[in-house]
């Protein structure tokens, strides 16, 4: 059974580069600023979730451990 | 004075970019310059909407665009102006979706926010001793000692090339930075530039699809061979990788240093803490006077704006550096402020096309502006002229004499 992770994405970071959409389309989508939001927190396999975390050219993108609170990346 | 208003290239223009596009800005925000026929787009708000609507503003602007290169170049370069854009049509910059996604995936993780941060340290060491060479003579010309070569090494080392083939790249960049220039005798040294460009390159591809090795040309050698890229794409995209990361860092490196010099009191809170102000500062470096001040799309389709009609195949320019002074966005725009923040500026685009060395750019210019405040706390201006290349995209320094000690 794989954790729940809570994923977040700042919007005073993001540019809309569309790596994460294009890595995990199950989970982000672009809003009508064509800022990415997620739709889906579990759309997307914990591996696919950090590299598109990784691939965000802004690090826009937040990942954490949803029971534990632990921060999954940015790593620190 | 020049008298027609809608000449981007008119020495005043050029001089100051933020008078003559920040007057546009709130007076007629989607301009018909009739001279080079173009829209001009300069909000930023505009600006963040054209560039992430992808589907609406092609980036395919060399490809698709059958009208004669402004500033005009000479009769007699029309068959180079070809050549010119055959290459440039395979630059990743050149590419609208499905194939910009696919290109663009390939050669993505070499440059992500993690793996550029990796470099830091060989940043600060090139950076160090460029600054060792110069330190003792107490002056130097920023543009030659430091912005140009520190990409140079850089760039050379991301290739996987020898220390000694540095010289050799470094002239070869120089050509190259003829694209987008204003003068009419522009494509010869770009072409040179381009074919000595792609035949040092070749024989490299061919070694790193039968041997990769830990360098960018083997990311794309494999992509090469995974069928994303043609080998003229990939000789392409290695020059376009030394272009933009050259004029690019150079301008980023003279610019900020400039800012930083004229603002004495934003220096002082520069060397009272270098490590520790550092990020903010520069990325106020890079809105306040971009190392590219504008670039271009065309229509993919009839588009209204501010009531007025862009039909399809238009070319439209969006300027960075007035959008970055947008009062609608940044609080006093005109004020450099180290400390700004938040600060979204626009220097690195938005949308799909957003800069792939964005991470590079903006350690190499830490790395530097760290050093000098470190360094040459009483770093100052040695001379009262500057000029600057006659370019519409680029915010290029000629030279840039500083002095300390």
């Amino acid at each position: 059974m794989s954790r729940a992770l809570r994923t977040t994405v700042d919007h005073g970071r993001c540019v809309g580069n569309a790596q994460c959409v294009n890595l995990a389309p199950g989970m982000f989508r672009h809003n009508e600023n064509v800022q990415s939001e997620v739709y889906d927190p579990a759309g997307a396999p914990e591996a696919v979730v950090l590299k598109a975390a990784r691939f965000c050219p802004t690090s826009a993108i937040r990942v954490e451990d949803a029971a534990t609170g632990e921060v999954l990346f940015p790593q620190p | 004075m020049s008298h027609d208003p809608d000449d981007l290239f008119a020495p005043e223009v050029i001089a100051d970019p933020y008078g003559y596009f920040g007057h546009l800005r709130e007076t007629d925000p989607l301009h018909w310059n009739a001279r080079s026929e173009l829209w001009i787009v300069t909000r930023y708000e505009d600006l963040v909407w054209l560039v992430r609507h992808h589907e609406l503003f092609s980036s395919a602007v060399i490809k698709s665009d059958q009208r004669p290169p402004y500033p005009p170049i000479d009769a007699e370069d029309r068959g180079l102006f070809d050549e010119v854009r055959h290459f440039r049509s395979d630059q990743l910059v050149e590419q609208d979706r499905p194939a910009h996604t696919t290109m663009r995936e390939a050669v993505h993780e070499y440059f992500t926010p993690t793996a550029m941060e990796s470099w830091r340290p060989f940043v600060r060491a090139a950076v160090a001793e460029l600054l060792d060479e110069v330190a003792p003579q107490g002056r130097m010309d920023v543009l030659q000692a430091l912005a140009a070569p520190l990409p140079v090494r850089i760039i050379t080392h991301m290739m996987g090339v020898p220390s000694e083939d540095r010289d050799h790249l470094r002239a070869l960049a120089d050509k190259l930075l003829y694209i987008n220039r204003g003068e009419s005798y522009r494509m010869k040294p770009l072409m040179e530039g381009i074919g000595a460009m792609m035949a040092y390159v070749e024989p490299k591809v061919g070694q790193r699809v039968l041997a990769p090795e830990n360098d960018f040309i083997s990311v794309l050698a494999a992509a090469e061979k995974d069928g994303v890229f043609t080998r003229h794409q990939v000789l392409v995209n290695t020059a376009l990788l030394l272009f933009a990361g050259h004029e690019t860092t150079m301008n980023l490196i003279c610019n900020g240093t400039l800012a930083l010099v004229r603002h004495p009191e934003q220096w002082a809170r520069l060397t009272a803490d270098p490590a520790g102000t550092v990020r903010v500062a520069t990325e106020e470096i890079l809105r306040y006077d971009p190392p590219v001040k504008s670039t271009q799309r065309i229509a993919a389709t009839d588009v209204e704006r501010h009531g007025k009609q862009i039909k399809q195949g238009d070319r439209i320019r969006w300027i960075m550096a007035a959008a970055n002074r947008d009062p609608r966005v940044f609080e006093h725009p005109d004020r450099f402020d180290v400390s700004r923040s938040p600060n979204p500026h626009v220097s690195f685009g938005s949308g799909i096309h957003y800069c792939l060395g964005a991470t590079l750019a903006r350690v190499e210019g830490q790395e530097v502006f760290r050093a000098l405040a470190e360094r040459f706390p009483d770093l100052r201006l040695d001379t009262d002229r500057l000029e600057y290349q006659p370019s519409i995209q680029f915010r290029s320094l000629k030279s840039l004499p500083v002095a300390w000690g």
